[in-house]
């Protein structure tokens, strides 16, 4: 089975990020690019199920970045993954959710996978929309929040979280399935899987080379930016020592009675 | 974009909340664009919700009674889409509702922005504002280049308020179509009680709980005193304190409530991003050091094993008084 795992790259999750007054834009300079925490889970879902089905099936890694990424989908690498495939082309930069589904698409089409396996999100977008667009695009099923993925006769069947506990949910082969972090623990990347990832391919590919008609990257944009202005700053507030509980919970009431909560 | 739709979500008839602010709100845009607002409701208990949905402010409620789990509703909501013409989809920021507004957008091949906390309207052209890098900046998109665009609202945002419409019911034929996904069951591990994203005040608990007892005892008796949910940070969740659907922050849920009570959280980088737009936010911490004194409105340092059950007396006190 061909397993295809989509991954995106990320400021740092740990930087404090600041947005430069006069371009407003993200100051990059100091804040490390990342592998997308949720999308390690993505594979470490796809590694498991390599093994487990011991079979001869491949993981690759797919990833629409420029090419300075190619360091971080190593990373995908060295954890496991067998090869990878970048999109890195000017032509897709600024994408809007739209565009990048469409291009990310086109990109996986090209590789023809039984699975595809995603991350529920990134950490810096936050929209949850992409497994479900990629599914739409591609035509093939999309089964999201997936906490359990097994396949078996040609079917993927998985455990969907919902709010209240989860579902049971399968479809036939290929789909699209996003994880969530409660499927797996991801593993570290052995130094054996580093020196080895070195090895590996990494297949980059242009905008022309999956056959890409339509225009998307910041111009084909269908959700454009038009505004970026930060907040005013939050007043930092009181801080109270509480001799005492009683003295410590009427302060907090008296608190909310100020702001008509109570 | 002329006309608003709201997808309607619903369990077995029963509405989400979420989906009635998108009803509430569907109609002010509209009004805005001088176009209509409607409903879409599918599956299983669809003419029930229809029923409740009588008591806002929409044009047509569009009915599919058929059940195909996502697929339905994507379909119901393409053909109330293509017969209204050019739109405005909301859908509620939830599992459902991203999955629902995500695959119309990829098939209809329009915009679709995420989170949205406010609308602006001009000449036709619709703009959502959307926090972006856990509030850190405020983005505004202009939904273009197509006849439809799909926005999902932020729970807990927009006010949901019943004032009836017209509100003609409308039935959508059922397709006919097979369903590609396959439900075999579905099984409820815990009560349904409000989630952390909908709910106006959430009382959230970090490491400093020590265990998994006070988020069932003493956090859930503060949270049920506001009528409110129990969150949790990463910390908590990972202990295996509190489930993940608890979870606050990067890797859990970016929610913006009225009240948010951190208890026990030191307020790193990857929590507050989670819930830095909360309206107002209090602290309880041994620390009055901790990182989350530089962005709470009170911090109070001390013990929350002795603060939070003395608080949750004085709350239910002032809540008998008004009552
Ligand atoms: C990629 C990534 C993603 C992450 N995503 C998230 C996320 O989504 N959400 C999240 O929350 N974190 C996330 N984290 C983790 C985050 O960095 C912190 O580790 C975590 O938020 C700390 O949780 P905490 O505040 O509960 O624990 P701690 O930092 O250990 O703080 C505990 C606090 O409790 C106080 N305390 C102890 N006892 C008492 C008492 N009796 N009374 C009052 N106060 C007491 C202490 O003073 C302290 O301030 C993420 C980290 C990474 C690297």
């Amino acid at each position: 089975m061909k397993i295809l795992v989509t991954v995106k790259l990320v400021p740092d999750t740990n930087a404090d990020k600041r947005i430069d007054p006069a371009t407003k834009r993200l100051v990059r300079t100091g804040v490390e690019t990342v592998l997308n925490p949720f999308d390690e889970y993505a594979i470490e879902a796809a590694l498991q199920l390599k093994e487990k089905l011991n079979d001869g099936s491949t993981v690759t890694i797919v990833s629409m970045t420029p090419a300075s990424g190619k360091e971080i989908v190593r990373k995908a690498l060295a954890m496991g993954a067998d090869d990878a495939v970048m999109l890195s082309d000017d032509a897709v930069a600024g994408s809007d959710l739209w565009g990048t589904a469409v291009a990310l698409a086109a990109t996986i089409k090209a590789q023809s996978p039984d699975l595809v396996v995603t991350g529920t999100q990134s950490t810096d977008a936050i929209s949850g929309d992409l497994p479900g667009m990629l599914a739409e695009k591609l035509g093939i099923p999309g089964l999201t929040y997936a906490r359990k993925l097994e396949v078996d006769g040609g079917r993927v069947r998985v455990q969907r979280e919902t709010e209240t506990g989860y579902m049971t949910v399968s479809a036939p082969l290929p789909a699209v399935v996003s994880v969530t972090k409660s499927a797996n623990e991801p593993r570290y990347p052995s130094l054996k899987g580093i020196m080895g990832a070195k090895k590996k391919e990494i297949k980059q590919l242009a905008a022309a080379d999956i056959g890409l008609t339509v225009a998307v990257g910041t111009d084909g944009a269908k959700a454009q930016l038009t505004d970026l202005a930060t907040p005013p700053a939050r007043a930092k507030g009181h801080v109270i020592q509480a001799p005492d509980a009683a003295e410590g919970a009427k302060a907090i009431v008296q608190f909310l009675k100020d702001r008509k909560f109570l | 974009m002329k006309n608003v739709i709201a997808y309607i979500e619903h369990k077995h008839g029963t509405i989400r909340r979420s989906s009635l602010e998108a009803a509430t709100q569907a109609r002010a845009i509209a009004d805005q664009l001088g176009g209509k607002a409607h409903a879409v409701v599918a599956g299983d208990g669809a003419q029930q919700a229809a029923e409740t949905l009588k008591k806002y402010p929409l044009d047509q409620i569009h009915v599919m009674e058929e059940e195909r789990f996502i697929d339905g509703a994507v379909d119901a909501v393409e053909a109330v889409a293509k017969s209204s013409g050019p739109s405005l989809v909301l859908v509620g920021n939830t599992m459902i509702g991203r999955d629902v507004g995500s695959r119309f957008a990829a098939r209809v091949d329009c915009g679709i922005n995420a989170d949205v906390v406010d609308f602006k309207t001009e000449g036709g052209e619709v703009s959502c504002v959307m926090p972006k890098l856990g509030g850190l900046v405020i983005t505004t998109c202009k939904l273009t280049g197509s006849d439809y665009g799909v926005a999902a609202i932020r729970p807990n945002v927009f006010a949901a308020k019943e004032t009836p419409g017209a509100g003609e019911i409308v039935q959508i034929p059922s397709s006919g179509k097979a369903s590609t996904v396959t439900v075999e069951d579905e099984v409820e591990e815990a009560a349904a009680e409000l989630g952390v994203e909908e709910a106006s005040v959430v009382v959230s608990g970090g490491r400093g709980m020590g265990g998994p007892e006070p988020f069932t005892t003493i956090l859930k008796d503060l949270a049920d005193a506001f009528g409110g949910a129990v969150g949790a940070s990463r910390a908590a969740v990972d202990a295996g304190w509190v489930s993940h659907g608890h979870q606050v922050g990067q890797t859990g849920k970016t929610i913006s409530p009225q009240l948010y009570i951190a208890v026990g959280i030191s307020g790193a980088i990857q929590h507050k991003v989670g819930m830095r737009t909360s309206e107002t936010i209090v602290a309880i911490n041994k620390d009055a050091g901790a990182p989350i004194a530089e962005f709470a409105d009170l911090l109070v340092a001390g013990d929350a094993f002795a603060i939070v059950p003395e608080l949750t007396k004085l709350v239910r006190d002032a809540k008998a008084v008004h009552a």
